[in-house]
């Protein structure tokens, strides 16, 4: 029993962490309709901007943190710039930009290579202490992992349910041309809607690092399924499912390791995604008129 | 001289195997539009398998640790690796194909090549792990006394022999009813599904069939450098393949000759002759690599059809009045075609 309440706050810690993930990748799909399989790369280059200014510019690690998200923000605006948005002015089918995205991805990864080189590298911060929670057991920077995610989960809700952008976001989500003739700037909400998926990857990025230590620029790749199993789980576009497709993920996966060896999580994230395309491929909160 | 010989039949063997890589991913995507972005997961799987069915039982006590290991005749061998690629792909379909959604696919697929990435380096009782298979037996050594050049040359006729007739055969089924099916399912699955034709079936045999081409270019590789290792196989090699295609042109058989010779020999030879740093050992592979990027990338954007297009289809078209003649024209033209 002890064992399963140890798995499970870890899970709740994963889930955080695919929460802010799956949320950036999810939010971004439902507006540009595409998939981005370059959003590892983004993921890296979250962690590596996040440690070049923390390790190697010794700013304090919040700050560093901050920096690093808003880098990040820029790599996803800048990227949407120069190769998404003539793209999408030429109208190439999602066929090709999927094939864009993915050829994306390599370049990322090894431009990320070239200037951090290959291996492991962790931030320069103290081991935190460990705190009870009821019946949980988590370290002081788990929590801080978790209330990070909720609140920016709580952000993320206000901002698409309370804001101009969040609702013209929404419209373009269900209807991207009748959102245009509707007199939405479709073009300066694709580019808010990048700025905040790069935001989410780069902090979700940061968080996954805080959690596992031990980063290298490939992380955010080998994390990519998982991310993508949350999403579909969730229901490929929709928001809410991807936090609720990140919930069971990161417990599904961390509470595994009760069973079977916790070498093998990740295998258990791709079996949740095999069954989920078999059943129900739509995800649990369906859109209409996809998949 | 027998230096520049071995070098020109490895890089020859080298073209072979790309281009029969890139031919199975023509009929995945350039014939059909299933988009398959773990190519090389298909090699390894045909490599790896038709390895521990070639080689004896491993060893006890070596540190070695593999599979199966039934020491069977090279041609069984052989064709079980090409038919483990193809249920890999078999699996693969199952899961993704039966959705219309390309996205799903291309999700699954690069999914999968992670996964088994992961699977095979950490389990090192498959395919011993990150270490590889190594001493794998060469086809045909026991057929003669071999120089080490005179096998060379012998290896390079066979997989030369192997590619003109896969070549062949791509060639065949572009031609063929299924063919058209294909073209038609990647032009438009729901004009081709209101027909009455199975969508499914004919995405699935293009997909098992590509997967098994793949498969036959990782039997060649593994029989040829007798080692495989996750080293060999990771996601940028997909992403030559890839390039390769998409620079040559999709759905042309031809321009997947073209490309695989640019991309795979031309392109990573000579950069593989560029000035090493000593500093940054690493520096060389990863500006190939951004330029295999960039070169997927600036394909799409500026040619999507690749250097050589797919050739359009010329129908019959028959005129008022008198209509023999311009049958007989078109039949001509037609055979014109063919001979091409």
């Amino acid at each position: 029993m002890n064992l399963f309440f140890l798995t499970l706050g870890f899970g709740l810690v994963t889930a955080s962490v695919l929460s802010l993930l799956s949320v950036g990748l999810s939010l971004q799909f439902g507006v540009t309709n595409f998939v981005n399989f370059a959003y590892g790369s983004y993921l890296s280059a979250g962690m590596l901007f996040t440690w070049t200014f923390s390790a190697k510019l010794h700013f304090p690690f919040v700050l560093a943190t901050v920096c690093g998200v808003i880098m990040t923000a820029i790599l996803a605006l800048v990227v949407n710039e120069v190769v998404f948005e003539p793209f999408a002015k030429r109208r190439k089918s999602i066929f090709y930009m999927l094939i864009v995205t993915f050829g994306l991805s390599l370049l990322l990864d090894s431009i990320l290579q070239i200037f951090y080189g290959v291996g492991f590298d962790k931030f320069p911060i103290k081991q935190s202490a460990a705190i009870k929670v009821g019946p949980f057991d988590f370290t002081s920077d788990q929590l801080l992992i978790i209330l990070v995610a909720v609140a920016s989960m709580v952000v993320i809700h206000l901002l698409l349910t309370r804001t101009s952008l969040g609702k013209k976001m929404r419209a373009m989500s269900d209807n991207p041309d009748l959102a245009k003739i509707s007199g939405i700037d479709t073009k300066s909400v694709t580019r808010a809607t990048w700025a905040i998926s790069g935001a989410l990857a780069g902090l979700g990025g940061v968080v996954l690092a805080i959690n596992t230590v031990y980063f290298e620029t490939t992380t955010g790749d080998s994390l990519l399924f998982v991310i993508f199993a949350a999403v579909i789980l969730g229901g490929i576009g929709q928001t809410y499912g991807a936090m609720l497709g990140a919930l069971v993920i990161g417990v599904v996966t961390e509470v595994s390791a009760v069973w079977v060896s916790s070498a093998y999580k990740t295998d258990v994230a791709f079996l949740i995604l095999v069954i989920m395309l078999l059943v129900r491929p739509q995800g649990i909160i369906a859109s209409q008129g996809r998949a | 001289m027998d230096i520049i010989l071995g070098y020109v039949t490895t890089i020859l063997v080298f073209f072979f195997t790309y281009n029969i890589f890139t031919l199975g991913l023509n009929i995945q995507f350039g014939y059909t539009g299933i988009l398959n972005f773990t190519v090389i997961t298909f090699m390894a799987i045909g490599g790896y398998v038709a390895g521990v069915l070639a080689m004896p039982k491993a060893a006890a006590g070596s540190g070695i640790y593999y599979i199966l290991g039934l020491n069977l005749p090279w041609p069984i061998a052989a064709l079980g690796g090409v038919l483990a690629a193809g249920l890999l792909g078999y699996l693969i379909g199952q899961i993704a194909l039966k959705r219309l959604r390309s996205d799903y696919l291309a999700i699954v697929t690069l999914a999968t090549g992670t996964l088994l990435y992961g699977l095979i380096g950490n389990g090192t009782s498959i395919f011993d792990g990150w270490q590889g298979l190594f001493n794998v037996p060469q086809p045909f050594a026991g057929f003669r006394t071999w120089t080490p050049l005179g096998y060379s040359i012998f290896f390079t006729i066979i997989t030369a022999i192997l590619f003109v007739l896969l070549w062949l055969f791509a060639n065949r089924i572009y031609k063929s009813p299924l063919g058209r099916v294909m073209r038609a399912v990647r032009d438009d699955q729901d004009v081709v599904e209101a027909f009455g034709k199975n969508t499914f079936k004919v995405r699935m045999t293009a997909m098992v069939i590509g997967s098994m081409y793949v498969g036959v270019g990782g039997v060649l590789t593994i029989a040829y450098i007798t080692a495989l290792s996750p080293a060999g196989w990771t996601t940028g090699e997909t992403f030559v393949v890839w390039a390769a295609l998409l620079v040559g042109g999709r759905g042309n058989n031809f321009g997947a000759i073209v490309g695989s010779f640019l991309v795979a020999v031309v392109f990573n030879e000579a950069t593989r002759y560029l000035p090493q740093i000593p500093a940054h050992p690493n520096l060389i592979p990863d500006i190939r690599y951004v330029l295999i990027g960039l070169a997927v990338i600036l394909s799409v954007y500026f040619r999507p059809q690749g250097m050589f297009p797919e050739k359009k289809n010329t129908f019959l078209e028959v005129p008022l009045g008198d209509s023999s003649k311009a049958i007989e024209e078109h039949l001509g033209g037609l055979s014109k075609v063919g001979e091409q």
